[in-house]
């Protein structure tokens, strides 16, 4: 026997509790990273090249708030100001569904390569979209979801103009941190929904990084005090300010996952105290016969930090299988789901009905997890496409292992303490 | 014939206890020698402070006053630390209610005691083997403790305090929990550590058919010897 095999003995003595331990803390932290990735995703900066040479302009009053189209060569004739289209949203409900799913953008559609250049369609796709004025371009996401094809018709009633626009697919794009929008051409909507004159927003680019600065500060004091001021500023920075209209996500999401850890950091402490309260008596023969005090912290450290670990694995671990890998993890699940039904009927053969229960419950949300993950192998499809990435980062990973082993030192904290005080004969007689 | 060595040198010792306001007086100047080799049976009705007297001598209590040597070192001076070491290495216990680690076997029990040493995996198998050997348990190796009799926990206990080969053997009640016949077994095992094997057993006891297996008998009466 070593004294690995000997704490990890005292850890799974209790099978159900350590079980139901190694659960509750993996699902906590499965939680704490479906957050923090929801977090990061909702907040990801553009990492695209073009983004950083891209600038948003837009009404300083509100988003919401049109622009006069009059202020594009206004904008144009600023140094550094290599491209500039309107942007303006439509608001259209696709095939009489109660939602928007998808977004739709009025745009000048010869702008599109010089502004948004990442986004890749073969070159004929390009040319027809900006060849035919009711034509439309849509992410290959969108495509995919509703089997659209390059020359298939669409319809879309806007829930902002008072029109309904007939639209014709001239290509399908991919390469952009959102494949999901639809594109059209500006003067279509002007025209059919007798708009002439008014934009939704700017979006430009800039020659160089360099240079956004200088025409951010441009763009703005050219329409001082004017009747419709605006706002420019880098993508990353709309970004995160038309995240702010959503309310204080950041400040939500850290709440929630403060609030997880807490009560994460109770069930632990709690649950590793009664664990060693059980095992005073122990405890104290361990004393007796020689293991000093730090030896037996070790020992409930190690304890309390296994399960903890156990938690990680299964929680951030299973996290990452889940978003990046869901068919493996869907398949994985219900290997689990088998296994633990054959321990549900094993213990109702052994007439242990509270553990058959328990287990034959765990066995089913397993399983129903685990056909949900094969039935949405990826997070697009598991989020109806509101997320299209869902990456568990190393960063994710790492906050997740900081606070498992924190975890694993606070339960441990107060358990310990108790145990260097007892001395061997008040020990000896809790047994007596 | 040579002299017996004196294990156990204790000098005035007194030990009280403060149960709020009230003192309660333990052991009262107790002064005892114990040789080498000994059996020694510690007897007295309940509170007469026997089992304080072991566990000071044992080195898992400390007492108000006075002096116990064993083996020459004043336990009573020893740090904590230093005390956990000196009990590996120099005591072996026993006590009534077996006290083996559910989830270890016998073997694994017997063997605790050495991961506080640096042996290699191999001699403290060794080590082990021959302390089950010595008890007559070592076919029950592999079992735990729940698979086991009463009488053999209690000898697996005895084969854990014998493994690391320490010079005093303490016995708090060992047969309590015990049939006649396993009470039996466990006190000729006592009694041949002391016999063949040259250990000193000090032993806790009610029972006066067990302290006849000893080779001294002390009574304790309100925490003062008495003959």
């Amino acid at each position: 026997m070593t004294t690995a095999t000997f704490i990890l003995k005292n850890a799974l003595r209790n099978k159900r509790r350590a079980t139901l331990s190694i659960m509750s803390v993996a699902v906590s932290l499965f939680l704490l990273v479906f957050l923090l990735v929801t977090l990061r995703e909702i907040t990801l900066p553009p990492e695209d090249v073009g983004a950083a040479l891209r600038v948003a302009v837009r009404n300083k009053i509100s988003i919401a708030n049109l622009l006069p189209a009059k202020q594009r060569p206004i904008i144009e004739r600023i140094p550094g100001v290599e491209a500039v289209s309107p942007f303006t949203w439509f608001g259209g409900k696709y095939q009489n569904e109660e939602n928007m799913t998808f977004a739709q953008f009025a745009m000048d559609a010869t702008k599109l390569r010089a502004i948004f250049g990442e986004a890749k369609m073969p070159p004929e796709q390009y040319e027809a979209f900006e060849s035919i004025r009711d034509s439309c371009i849509i992410g290959h996401v969108t495509a995919e979801k509703y089997h659209l094809h390059v020359g298939d018709k669409i319809t879309l009633e806007s829930s902002i103009y008072p029109c309904t626009l007939d639209f014709k697919v001239a290509g399908i794009y991919s390469g952009t941190a959102d494949d999901r929008n639809m594109l059209f051409h500006q003067e279509y909507l002007d025209e059919a929904c007798d708009n002439k004159g008014w934009v939704g927003m700017w979006w430009l680019r800039v020659s160089s990084p360099d240079e956004m600065p200088r025409v951010i500060n441009a763009i703005n004091k050219a329409f001082e005090n004017t009747s419709a001021e605006v706002r420019a500023e880098t993508e990353r920075a709309f970004q995160l300010s038309f995240i702010s209209m959503l309310g204080n996500v950041r400040v939500l999401i850290g709440s929630i996952s403060g609030v997880v850890v807490f009560t994460l950091i109770l069930v632990s402490a709690s649950t590793m105290s009664m664990a060693i309260r059980e095992r005073f008596r122990e405890l104290a023969i361990l004393k007796a016969i020689g293991f000093r005090r730090r030896e037996l912290f070790a020992f409930i450290l190690a304890e309390s930090f296994s399960l903890a670990m156990a938690g990680l694995i299964l929680g951030a671990g299973g996290a990452w299988l889940l978003f990046t890998h869901g068919k493996i993890a869907g398949i994985l699940l219900l290997i689990a789901a088998t296994i633990v039904l054959a321990l549900a009927l094993q213990s109702a053969l052994r007439k242990q009905a509270l553990d058959a229960i328990i287990s034959f419950l765990i066995a089913l949300v397993i399983a129903r997890i685990g056909v949900w993950a094969l039935l949405h192998p990826n997070i697009s499809k598991m989020t109806n496409g509101f997320f299209l990435t869902f990456e568990v980062t190393p960063r994710i990973i790492a906050i997740a292992g900081v606070v498992a082993a924190g975890l694993g030192i606070i339960a441990s904290i107060a358990p310990a303490i108790s145990v260097a005080r007892m001395s061997v004969v008040n020990g000896l007689k809790t047994l007596d | 014939m040579p002299a017996a060595e004196n294990i156990v040198a204790i000098r005035n010792l007194s030990k009280v206890y403060a149960q709020g306001e009230i003192q309660v007086t333990a052991l009262n100047q107790i002064s005892l020698d114990i040789q080498r080799g000994e059996f020694l049976t510690l007897m007295g009705p309940s509170g007469s402070g026997k089992s304080t007297l072991l566990h000071i001598i044992a080195g898992i209590d400390r007492p108000t006053s006075g002096e116990c040597r064993v083996q020459g070192v004043n336990v009573t001076r020893l740090n904590e630390s230093e005390l956990a070491d000196w009990r590996n290495q120099n005591v072996g216990f026993v006590f009534q209610t077996f006290n083996l680690i559910p989830v270890l076997t016998a073997f694994e029990n017997v063997e605790l005691p050495l991961l506080l040493t640096k042996l290699s995996r191999r001699r403290r198998h060794e080590l082990a083997n021959t302390a089950l050997e010595i008890v007559g348990l070592a076919d029950r190796a592999r079992h735990l403790p729940r698979q086991l009799s009463g009488g053999q926990e209690q000898r697996v206990a005895i084969a854990r305090a014998l493994v690391t080969d320490p010079s005093l053997v303490v016995a708090d009640e060992p047969t309590g929990n015990l049939d006649s016949h396993s009470a039996q077994e466990v006190l000729s095992v006592l009694q041949s550590l002391s016999r063949t094997a040259n250990k000193t057993v000090i032993m806790v006891t009610h029972d006066p058919k067990a302290a006849a297996y000893g080779s001294r008998s002390i009574h304790l009466e309100k925490g003062e010897l008495s003959n």
